[in-house]
């Protein structure tokens, strides 16, 4: 009758005796070798997770989900975490040549071995790496094929808010904040596991947890059926939900800003402590997921990230601490943290930084309070070219406030600037697109003019652009991407626009922006498309030189899906997007209001600075939470 | 280097295990992030990026290991070794692992060049008596081929002994001020010279390092 259950197990079996002989032929086998500073095996639990980032260990290391999730597990009782990661190319080869699994990188166990795992899905470009890790795991690829042994496949991150073109090949896909909700569904499966429950049973489980979306108890609908029941999933069962409301993690103000880390000892993207200081961004930048997605804003105290950042240098050992969020500088008690900080780091070696500066004096203020003597580049992001569409993407920021930055910046001893903008945006015409040009060679006069006499000659100012991509529940996902030949029109516009030989222009390859937005708005249909382009060859396509267009447009020829059709068809806001029983706690009604006050140039402002503007977050217990009052010191 | 205000400590640590398969640059990183987290009173050089005033001991290729490696760091105030010692321990893992601490004169020669004789030692998992040695072994340095005269290289051995564990090759190689020849290369070139396959390597441990020639 029914397949064998699984039993809960106390040991993971260790596939090193095999894995080391291959790691003499391969580049940089410190990656695979854990005993890493601060890596922890857990032996008393019969629950074992495995938390994978779909992509090396150098890029997924240093991620914070990564690290977020592996502590909140290995601090349940019962339940054990390890980390995986996709090995670089050269290994894999050499795997599938010698037949090894995919393997964590604590106890060196094949990932099948574990009772669930988890993918995080960082960008739209990780959906390939996902079948790979599965493939390399020997784990099926879909859910409906998973026997009762099989690991519950686990998915989550940014991507988990259009959610569609990866259902099929996740069991649950949490949607949200995971520090409660991760731990809470291992439970829930170890609990119901250890009762002798069947797949079938534990997922419908699972799917009553609030953020927690098991695609395969929903039926997908078509187009005009969706449209007109409103929803494009039917549940199978009576008792599911039919929106999926994300978590939040409410603790997350009052929670420690340091948590346990692994050192790497490869050189990793990151290569720091990372301290998240606050969570949330309000600017409502309408191009911009994840100001939609992570509201409410959340501020960690200053007494706590100041604490947690001496600490965790000490527990770290690092010389380099990042202080992240969103919007670092929009913390109320910013100036407070980095001069405490400075006190307390001077004579060590330790450099602050923040990453991203905000565009006006005070960001420059900001920046100059830890940049020491040496000052590299600073990047500001404008955005558009023009104040029309930067007022209709709600970037509020005026020529004067990037001018003021410019002037304290170059003054200050900076002598390189990058200035983002993206291409491509609802509403732009060539104006906008010349606008660009000249934004950026009056930004070199005023540059010029501040370095003073003797620096003038090094000043340098380069404009980095990429094409628009529409994102899941922002204001801007009805809008359709402009196609790959436009978007290289409008930078050879942009190009010919700039008559300054001290300005650079970089871009990033429209066909990659194309597949991104592809995934960004497609629906479960497009799922077979990935499937079809991993079968061609397409993995690590978030790398310049892995990315296989060809893959892509073959596997959607294969499957009947127009690429086109899905990545620049512009919608009403009365169209019902594939996202929307997925809810980030923004309304749709919000989200609609936003779309035609852009369309009309209306501004909005950031509801912790002013007033409310209604997105519809806050309710019940879920408010913003400020350390301070904003706007007091700045603003 | 020389700065009479500073106190220069030496270091001797193992790379053992898994490891050896760590390169020279991870092996840097790691150990000025164990002396950050022993909270050892460094110094820091001036400038323009101040950073830790620490000096390591020759390389070792990625996946060879070392016993008595070595780094030297300078601290702004005088301290027990012992104490030293003990704080670095308890911020280091296993197999990367300080063994002894010990102040010396900040006019000794650098690490890097005091001791230019290298012991190594290979573990192989078959059994030699004899291991035959190129006269000349080839490299490759950024593309371009060069030929290395061993005996140029070569102080002592190899020497084949059984051990308890199984057999071993000994071998001293003098480091030159013009460059050097790597142990791995060296040893892989012997068991192609004999006949063997380059699996029969199991291992390989730098034990010693010499300011002069020990046989």
């Amino acid at each position: 009758m029914a397949a064998q259950k699984k039993a809960l197990s106390t040991a993971l079996p260790s596939v090193w005796n095999k894995l080391e002989p291959l790691l003499r032929r391969i580049e940089r086998p410190s990656r695979y070798i854990d005993h890493e500073w601060g890596s922890v095996r857990k032996s008393d639990a019969d629950f074992h997770f495995c938390m994978v980032y779909p992509d090396t260990y150098e890029l997924g290391q240093p991620n914070q989900a990564l690290r977020i999730l592996v502590n909140a597990v290995n601090a349940t009782e019962g339940l054990a975490a390890e980390r995986a990661f996709l090995p670089a190319v050269d290994l894999i080869e050499l795997m599938r040549e010698e037949g090894l699994p995919l393997f964590s990188v604590e106890s060196c166990a094949p990932l099948s071995s574990f009772d669930a795992i988890g993918i995080t899905l960082p960008h739209e470009l990780a959906a390939t790496n996902v079948l790979e890790v599965l493939d390399l795991a020997g784990i099926p690829l879909h859910a409906s094929e998973r026997a009762e042994d099989d690991p519950f496949v686990i998915g989550g991150g940014p991507c988990a808010y259009n959610p569609e073109p990866y259902a099929p090949f996740f069991d649950v896909i949490s949607v949200g904040e995971g520090e409660e909700a991760t731990p809470e569904l291992l439970c829930v499966i170890r609990r119901m596991r250890r009762a002798g429950a069947n797949r079938q049973k534990i997922l419908r489980e699972a799917a009553k947890l609030t953020g927690s979306y098991v695609p395969s108890l929903y039926r997908w609908r078509c187009e005009g059926e969706a449209q007109e029941r409103g929803s494009w999933i039917e549940p199978l069962y009576e008792g599911l939900p039919t929106r999926i409301e994300k978590r939040i993690f409410e603790g997350f103000a009052e929670s420690s800003a340091w948590e346990p880390a692994v050192v790497p000892f490869t050189e990793a993207v990151h290569d720091r402590l990372n301290v998240e200081i606050l969570r949330g961004c309000a600017r409502g930048c309408r191009f911009c997921q994840a100001g939609m997605i992570y509201r409410p804003v959340r501020e960690r105290s200053a007494d706590n990230i100041v604490n947690s950042v001496l600490r965790g240098l000490a527990e770290t050992g690092y010389d380099e601490v990042s202080l992240t969020s969103l919007s670092s500088t929009d913390h109320s008690q910013i100036a407070e943290i980095l001069s405490r900080l400075n006190a307390a780091l001077a004579g060590t070696g330790v450099r602050v930084s923040i990453p991203s500066q905000r565009l006006d004096s005070f960001g420059v203020s900001m920046a100059e309070l830890v940049a020491g003597q040496k000052k590299g580049g600073l990047t500001f992001a404008p955005e558009a070219g023009t104040q029309r569409l930067r007022d209709v993407i709600n970037k509020n920021v005026t020529e004067d406030d990037l001018f003021g930055a410019i002037d304290a910046a170059f003054a200050a001893g900076w002598r390189r600037c990058k200035l983002y903008f993206m291409i491509g945006l609802p509403t732009e015409t060539d104006e906008d697109v010349k606008g660009i040009a000249s934004l950026a060679q009056r930004a070199y006069d005023r540059a010029w003019a501040a370095a003073g006499p003797e620096a003038r000659g090094s000043v340098k100012v380069s404009i980095s652009c990429a094409v628009f991509v529409p994102k899941a529940q922002t204001p801007f996902q009805w809008d359709g991407q402009i196609g790959p030949e436009e978007a290289l029109r409008r930078v050879n516009l942009l190009s010919h626009s700039i008559k300054y030989k001290a300005i650079d222009v970089h871009w990033h390859d429209p066909k990659t922006s194309f597949v991104e937005a592809v995934m960004s708005r497609g629906g479960r249909e497009v799922a077979a498309v990935v499937e079809g382009a991993w079968r061609r060859g397409a993995r690590f396509d978030a790398w310049t030189e892995h990315f296989n267009e060809q893959a892509w447009r073959d596997a959607s020829a294969e499957q009947g899906v127009d690429p086109e059709a899905c990545a620049q068809t512009t919608y009403d806001v009365g169209y019902i997007m594939p996202w929307s029983h997925i809810s980030s706690g923004v309304s749709q009604a919000f989200l609609a209001r936003e779309r035609k006050r852009a369309e009309e140039g209306v501004t909005m402002p950031d509801c912790t600075f002013e007033r409310c503007t209604g997105c519809g977050v806050c309710k019940g217990d879920v408010a913003n939470m400020l350390a301070a009052p904003r706007g007091a010191n700045h603003g | 280097m020389a700065d009479p205000l500073l106190f220069r400590l030496r270091v001797t640590y193992g790379k053992t295990g898994r490891l050896a398969l760590l390169s020279h640059l991870e092996i840097t990183h790691a150990l000025e992030r164990a002396v950050r987290r022993a909270g050892l009173p460094f110094a820091v050089t001036q400038g323009f990026s101040p950073h830790m005033r620490i000096a390591f001991g020759s390389a070792l290729p990625v996946g060879v290991g070392g016993v008595a490696e070595i780094f030297d760091i300078f601290l702004a105030r005088n301290v027990n070794p012992a104490d030293v010692l003990d704080a670095l321990q308890s911020a280091s893992v296993e197999e990367l692992y300080p063994t002894a601490a010990k102040l010396i004169s900040p006019r000794a020669p650098a690490a890097s060049v005091a001791f230019p004789y290298s012991t190594y030692e290979a573990e192989l998992s078959v059994r030699v008596t004899a291991l035959a040695v190129p006269r000349t072994v080839t490299v490759r340095r950024k593309k371009k081929e060069k030929e290395l005269i061993v005996a140029d290289f070569l102080a002592d051995g190899p020497t084949c002994e059984t051990t308890g564990a199984g057999y071993a090759v000994r071998f001293t190689l003098q480091a030159k001020e013009d460059g050097s020849l790597r142990p791995d290369v060296l040893i892989n070139a012997c068991l192609a010279e004999s006949g063997l396959d380059e699996t029969a390597l199991m291992g390989l441990t730098r034990v010693a390092q010499t300011a002069r020639l020990v046989h």
